[in-house]
C-alpha cells in the first residue's frame, strides 16, 4: 500500500480546512461535506500519493471524483429538491431578519446552481482563487472557470430576482 | 491576452469564445479582466445603469455568498488530523454509508434478518443491544449528524447517523453510541412506535489521542452488512428527516 510521507501528512492536515469548504461547495450540505472530506482522506491514506505530487491539487481531485463518483450512484439533487419543497414552508417562519431571510435565499440559490458551477464560484469569490488557481484545482481549463463563475452569477441574480419577485 | 471587440455588446476572446456581459462583469468583479477590456468597461459602466445596476447586484449576491459560507459549519472533525498523522491505522471505510446505498438494496426482510452481534468483551460496560428509555428517546428526537454527541446518561454518548428506509416499510437509524473510550456502531429501527436495536457493532476508537486502532473489525463489517441487506432507498436528507422526526415518524 502506498503511503503518505511525513511532509505530505503535514500537508494534508494544513489543508484540511479548505478541503472541508470545498466539499461544502460541492455538496451544500454539512453532513454530506463531512462525509466527503472523511471518504476523501480515508481514500489518500489507502492509495497515498506520488512522492512530488501537489498535496492541495490532489486532495482536490481525489475529494472531486470521490463526489462525481457518488452523484453518479445516486441522484442526489432530486432527493434534495424534494425535501426542500417539503420543508420550505415551515423554515422560513423561522427567519427573523431581513438579512437572515436573504442568507436563506442566497443559500437556497446556492444549492440549485450545477455543482461545477457552484464549485468554480465559491473558489473564486469565497477562496479568492484567481481563474488560473480554481482551473488547476478543478482541472478544467481557464476558460471553463471563466464561464462557470459567469453563469454561476448570472443564474444566482436570476434566482434570486424571480424569487424576490414571486414574494413580492 | 489579446482581445478582439466585434461591438460594444459581444467579445471574442482568444479561442473564439463568445463573452457577454455577463461575463465582462464577472470577470471585472474577479480582476480577470485585462486592461484594455477594463477601461472600455468602466467607461461603460459610467454611462449604461443598467449594466451598472447588475454589477451591483453581482457584488451583493457575492457578499452574501461569503457570508453563507461564513456561517456554515467549516470545522474539520476533530478525529481527522490525528487519523492523518497516525501511522499505524486500519481504514475500516467509517464515511462508507455513500457506497452502500450505491446500489439498489438487496430487498431483504427485517423479519428475516437476524439480529448479529455483539460481542462485548469487558464486563463493567453495559450492553449496548439494550434498548433503554434514554436510547429510545434520543432515536426518537436527535437529528443525524457528523460530529458531536448527546449526552444519554451512565456516561453514554449518542450520535445519529443517519435514517433510511427499511423494505418492510419501517424507520431505521444508525447510530453511534460511545462510553468511555469504547464505541458502538448500530442500528435501530421503529416497530409499532418502539425503537428495537437490529444490530451493534464495536468501533474504531481513539487510542492514546494519536492511533486508532479497530476494536473489532467483524463487527463494524456486520452493520454495514445489514444496512445494506435491508435499507431500500438512499439515506434520508436533513430536511426529509427534520420533518419525519417533527411528524412523530
Amino acid at each position: 500500500m502506498a503511503s503518505l510521507t511525513r511532509q505530505q501528512r503535514q500537508d494534508l492536515i494544513e489543508e484540511l480546512p479548505r478541503l472541508k469548504r470545498f466539499c461544502l461547495s460541492l455538496t451544500s450540505d454539512p453532513t454530506d461535506a463531512d462525509d466527503l472530506l472523511q471518504i476523501t482522506v480515508e481514500r489518500l491514506l489507502e492509495k497515498g500519493m506520488p512522492e512530488d505530487a501537489h498535496v492541495a491539487k490532489w486532495s482536490h481531485r481525489v475529494c472531486r471524483n470521490l463526489w462525481i463518483d457518488e452523484i453518479r450512484s445516486r441522484d442526489v439533487r432530486s432527493r434534495y429538491a424534494q425535501s426542500e419543497s417539503a420543508v420550505e414552508g415551515a423554515g422560513t417562519t423561522s427567519a427573523n431578519t431581513d438579512e437572515s431571510v436573504q442568507l436563506d435565499r442566497v443559500s437556497a440559490a446556492m444549492e440549485r446552481l450545477p455543482p461545477e458551477q457552484r464549485a468554480a464560484l465559491v473558489q473564486v469569490a469565497v477562496e479568492g482563487c484567481s481563474y488560473a488557481e480554481a482551473a488547476a484545482l478543478l482541472e478544467v481549463p481557464i476558460g471553463t472557470i471563466m464561464s462557470r463563475v459567469a453563469r454561476a452569477r448570472k443564474a444566482l441574480a436570476e434566482d434570486l430576482e424571480w424569487n424576490a419577485e414571486r414574494e413580492a | 491576452m489579446i482581445v478582439m471587440s466585434d461591438d460594444r455588446y459581444n467579445v471574442v476572446d482568444m479561442a473564439g469564445t463568445r463573452v457577454d456581459d455577463d461575463h465582462l462583469l464577472s470577470m471585472y468583479v474577479d480582476n480577470e479582466l485585462d486592461a484594455e477590456r477594463t477601461i472600455a468597461l468602466i467607461s461603460r459602466l459610467r454611462s449604461e445603469p443598467v449594466l451598472r445596476a447588475r454589477l451591483s447586484a453581482m457584488e451583493t449576491n457575492d457578499a452574501l455568498i461569503k457570508k453563507v459560507y461564513s456561517q456554515l459549519e467549516t470545522a474539520v472533525p476533530e478525529h481527522l488530523a490525528p487519523m492523518v498523522t497516525a501511522t499505524n491505522i486500519t481504514i475500516l471505510g467509517t464515511a462508507r454509508r455513500w457506497q452502500r446505498w450505491a446500489s439498489v438494496a438487496v430487498a431483504a426482510s427485517l423479519a428475516t434478518a437476524m439480529a448479529l452481534v455483539v460481542t462485548v468483551n469487558q464486563t463493567d460496560v453495559f450492553n449496548p443491544m439494550t434498548m433503554d428509555a434514554q436510547l429510545a428517546q434520543a432515536l426518537e428526537r436527535s437529528p443525524s449528524r457528523a460530529q458531536g454527541w448527546d449526552p444519554l446518561g451512565d456516561n453514554r454518548e449518542f450520535r445519529s447517523v443517519l435514517t433510511f428506509p427499511a423494505a418492510d416499510g419501517r424507520w431505521c437509524r444508525e447510530f453511534l453510541l460511545a462510553q468511555s473510550e469504547s464505541h458502538w456502531r448500530g442500528v435501530a429501527c421503529r416497530d409499532n412506535g418502539e425503537w428495537v436495536n437490529q444490530v451493534v457493532g464495536s468501533e474504531v476508537f481513539l487510542e492514546q489521542e494519536t492511533q486508532y486502532r479497530p476494536a473489532g473489525a467483524g463487527d463494524a463489517e456486520q452493520v454495514a452488512r445489514f444496512i445494506d441487506e435491508t435499507a431500500t432507498d438512499v439515506a434520508l436528507g436533513p430536511q426529509q428527516e427534520a420533518a419525519l422526526i417533527s411528524a412523530g415518524w
